[in-house]
């Protein structure tokens, strides 16, 4: 049976593991042995792309040409972007039409949508694995926050599509975090799992019940996490930094990178320090911890009233909780666990790593999928109502929240005028009563329908929100019964086609890939080449027409280094090689011929 | 009235929508509707209009067990979910989606007291009608009551009245909530009619018509007191 992998797909972090006969192990990268990939992703030059912990140290000299928290644009168009994301990111300037469009960075001349930058990371841990375990690594599941909505989980599996992966299910993060835990082994009850990652926070209430991991209730928000702490730490040291290079991006990234050293250590130690060096820029502050949490104490509160709305919603009171589980890196910070606690009356849990335990719980449910551990099963919701925008633009609820998945609900849809052959309509999700003030997901156009009398044609909706919490929705005219068409207008989102050109371009950059990855690298040997032969022309054991030889086949290869044709390059990089070798030849000679009358002393002594 | 007799209640557990006769999409045999193929053991898919009591395999009564309910609901899920079928046939995949949604949506209206009533209104061809915005004549004085006291409490944000009215607004919820209570309970009692022999359809749809649109009507004003309040 193929295996199935389990990814956590994170904001600051993503990982890969798999299920080992039951038993959920992750897979460490190969030279760092960290299972943790930093979700990153550098261009450092036009063609080269770099992913992981190697990209995250060229933020700092390349920050425009450097993704990093690439998941809070997931899903989200260009009107969502924030001045903040403008300080640090280059994006695209928007559409021709004006319409609303998904987030583009601007990178090299080049435009990435979020869905490309994210399928990179899937690509690198992809690779991973297969090295690693040596076998083909094609079915997935992906990690979601729960708090997702229906275009962030597009965007998700839009991502594991480009990456060249079958993403079988899309998981709820808490949900995964709590199969990790193995929770099942007491019967029933109930737990809250509270997960603050990098750049997400979720809170899920879940009832047990003899294997069955029962959500009841969910709640979140998708833009909040450790990376708002880090931008306030950065603050502190960008106003101590003069006005006019403020907004330098590269120091922007710096201090960000200085704010996450430091908010690290302020889990474990009562102070740290907060330093800037950067040219004329040199800062250094110490930030104790007592200041530290004053500082993101409104950050931390932003998470009580989900939690107080899941409780609610869930039916329970603080005392009706069994458990309460950590979840995500930023539940280290002491400030989190005292408020969690203080939220929910009981110490909670915190034995797994909070960053590993997502990662182990896609694993787990990647078992449950290809067979494995039947006696487990998983009742997820839907984070979000969903809604269609009726007359005066409010939003009537087909889907109320929280409702457990897969759901379906018809609707009946019919004409205003007489011979009117199309109908529309628009989906929305959100909790409030007017469309404009809910996410809008997509617009619908009901095409070919009969040319009847107004109101006489009927024709029956079905909206059917997945096992993955992804709305997929058909037609059917209830006369004839037949399929009816419809064309989907994703409002954040990829259709198909962008999908299929992506991957069709892909394949052109891969070779295109290829080729900017050769010129590196034979501008690389030419340069070592050509340092070694401007060493070797002041050699006295060279005659004249060596040194002639070896000065023509240099300055042919520097003039074609200035060009792009590797071929050239490296045929002139061989040219200059043999016009080095009798040189090398007779200093090698010279140098077995010391080694050998060496040894030659050495065997007579 | 509707097409369901009343008679009809209390037929256990049967799965099949009435008489409907379909054939398997794995080995063609014929069967009445069932979740498995009896032959081949292929899940099926449910017939569209399989009623909701009908999916949960439970009677057909207005008075249930939630603890049945519940059992069963996690039984079928146990035996549907479409994470059981991931490595299995697009078909078997299919149905067991559609399925797990019947199964979802049927318990979702079940277990809830008033979605269960609304939902028999309609099998029985009836739903409550355009005028259930309209005060019922006997909670008139007490809506009358709470919404001036309501608009008295806005008035008073920030002065010096504010306790005193929240006070009183929260003896106007206390009631409220009395009449909840009470309202729940003659909708008990009008399952438990529906439920016994020789029930009187037309009298009971009537009735519970009155206690639905009170208790809508009542959710609502509770709902804005509660927003209030919360302030």
């Amino acid at each position: 049976m193929e295996r199935i992998f389990g990814i956590d797909l994170g904001t600051t972090n993503s990982l890969i593991a798999y299920s080992d006969n039951g038993v959920p192990r992750l897979i460490p990268d190969r030279q760092t042995k960290s299972p943790l990939l930093p979700s990153v992703v550098s261009f450092p030059v036009p063609g080269e792309i770099v992913v992981g912990a190697r990209a995250k140290d060229l933020a700092a000299h390349h920050p425009l040409a450097t993704i990093a928290s690439v998941k809070r644009f997931m899903g989200l168009g260009m009107e969502h972007v924030t001045t903040e994301d403008r300080a640090r990111y280059a994006f695209s300037t928007g559409t021709a039409d004006g319409g609303k469009d998904i987030v583009r960075f601007r990178v090299c001349d080049r435009e990435y949508t979020p869905p490309e930058i994210s399928a990179l990371i899937l690509k690198e841990l992809k690779r991973r694995a297969e090295t690693a375990l040596g076998e083909e690594v094609r079915k997935v599941v992906i990690t979601v926050p729960a708090y997702f909505n229906d275009s962030q989980r597009q965007a998700t599996r839009d991502a594991g599509r480009l990456a060249g992966l079958e993403v079988l299910r899309l998981v709820n993060e808490p949900t995964a975090a709590s199969l990790a835990y193995g929770l099942d082994k007491r019967n029933q009850g109930f737990i809250a799992v509270y997960d603050l990652g990098g750049g997400t926070f979720d809170i899920s209430i879940l009832k047990l019940h003899e294997g069955i991991f029962e959500v009841l209730a969910t709640n979140g928000d998708t833009r909040l996490g450790g990376d708002d702490m880090d931008h306030r730490l950065a603050h502190l040291l960008l106003e101590r930094v003069p006005s006019n290079v403020r907004g330098d991006p590269e120091l922007v990234v710096q201090a960000l990178a200085a704010a996450e050293r430091a908010k690290i250590r302020l889990t474990d130690s009562e102070s740290a320090p907060l330093e800037l060096h950067r040219g004329s820029v040199q800062v250094s502050v110490t930030i104790t911890r007592a200041e530290f949490e004053v500082l993101v104490a409104d950050i931390v509160e932003r998470t009580v009233a989900p939690c107080r709305q899941a409780m609610k919603d869930a039916g329970l009171g603080p005392g009706d909780l069994d458990e309460v589980v950590l979840v995500g890196g930023s539940t280290r910070v002491p400030l989190v666990r005292r408020r969690v606690q203080e939220l929910f009356g009981r110490q909670p849990h915190t034995e797994l790593n909070p960053e590993e335990v997502v990662a182990l719980g896609a694993a787990v449910q990647a078992g449950v999928l290809s067979g494995g551990h039947r006696d487990m099963l998983l009742l997820d919701v839907v984070p979000l109502s969903l809604g269609i925008e009726t007359v005066g633009g409010v939003t009537e609820r087909l889907i109320e929240r929280n409702t457990t998945i897969p759901t379906t609900v018809k609707q009946m849809f019919t004409t205003f005028v007489d011979n009117q052959t199309a109908v529309d309509f628009h989906v929305v999700q959100g909790e409030r009563e007017l469309v404009k003030d809910n996410r809008s997901l997509a617009r619908f156009k009901l095409r070919g329908i009969e040319p009847l009398p107004a109101g006489m044609p009927r024709i029956e909706v079905t909206f059917m929100i997945d096992a993955n919490g992804i709305l997929n929705v058909t037609a059917r005219d209830e006369r004839t019964g037949r399929e009816q068409s419809i064309d989907v207008k994703p409002s954040y989102g990829l259709t198909d086609e962008q999908i299929e050109g992506m991957l069709e371009e892909s394949i052109d950059f891969a070779e295109e890939d290829v080729h900017a990855r050769l010129l590196i690298e034979a501008r690389n040997d030419a340069d070592g080449l050509l340092r070694g032969a401007r060493k070797a022309l002041a050699d006295a054991r060279l005659d004249e027409s060596e040194r002639a030889a070896i000065a023509a086949a240099m300055a042919r290869l520097a003039a074609a280094v200035a060009g792009t044709d590797y071929n050239q390059i490296r045929d002139l990089n061989d040219e200059l090689n043999r016009a080095t070798t009798p040189l090398a030849q007779r200093i090698m000679d010279a140098s077995i011929k010391a080694a050998l009358e060496r040894r030659h002393v050495e065997e007579v002594l | 009235m509707g097409a369901i007799p009343a008679s009809a209640a209390g037929r256990e557990g049967a799965m099949q929508a009435a008489g409907e006769r379909v054939n398997c999409w794995q080995c063609n045999a014929d069967h009445s509707a069932d979740f498995f193929c009896p032959q081949c053991g292929a899940i099926q898919p449910l017939p569209d209009r399989t009623d909701y009591f009908q999916v949960l395999g439970v009677p057909r009564r207005l008075l249930v067990d939630a603890d049945v309910l519940q059992r069963r609901y996690y039984e079928l899920n146990r035996q549907l979910h479409p994470d059981l079928y991931q490595t299995g046939p697009e078909m078997a995949r299919e149905a067991s989606l559609r399925n797990t949604a019947a199964v979802n949506r049927a318990y979702r209206t079940l277990r809830d007291p008033t979605d269960r009533a609304l939902y028999w209104l309609s099998l029985h061809g009836e739903k409550l009608g355009s005028n259930n915005n309209r005060v019922p004549p006997e909670l008139a004085t007490l809506v009358f009551e709470v919404q001036e006291k309501l608009e008295e409490l806005r008035a008073a944000r920030g002065t010096d009245g504010q306790g005193a009215i929240e006070e009183e607004m929260a003896a106007a919820r206390t009631e409220l909530r009395q009449r909840q209570a009470t309202l729940a309970a003659a909708l008990q009692e009008n399952f438990r009619r529906w439920d016994a022999a020789g029930a009187d359809a037309l009298t009971l749809t009537q009735e519970l018509k009155s206690i639905l649109s009170s208790l809508a009507y009542l959710g609502t004003l509770a709902r804005d007191v509660e927003k209030e309040l919360d302030k």
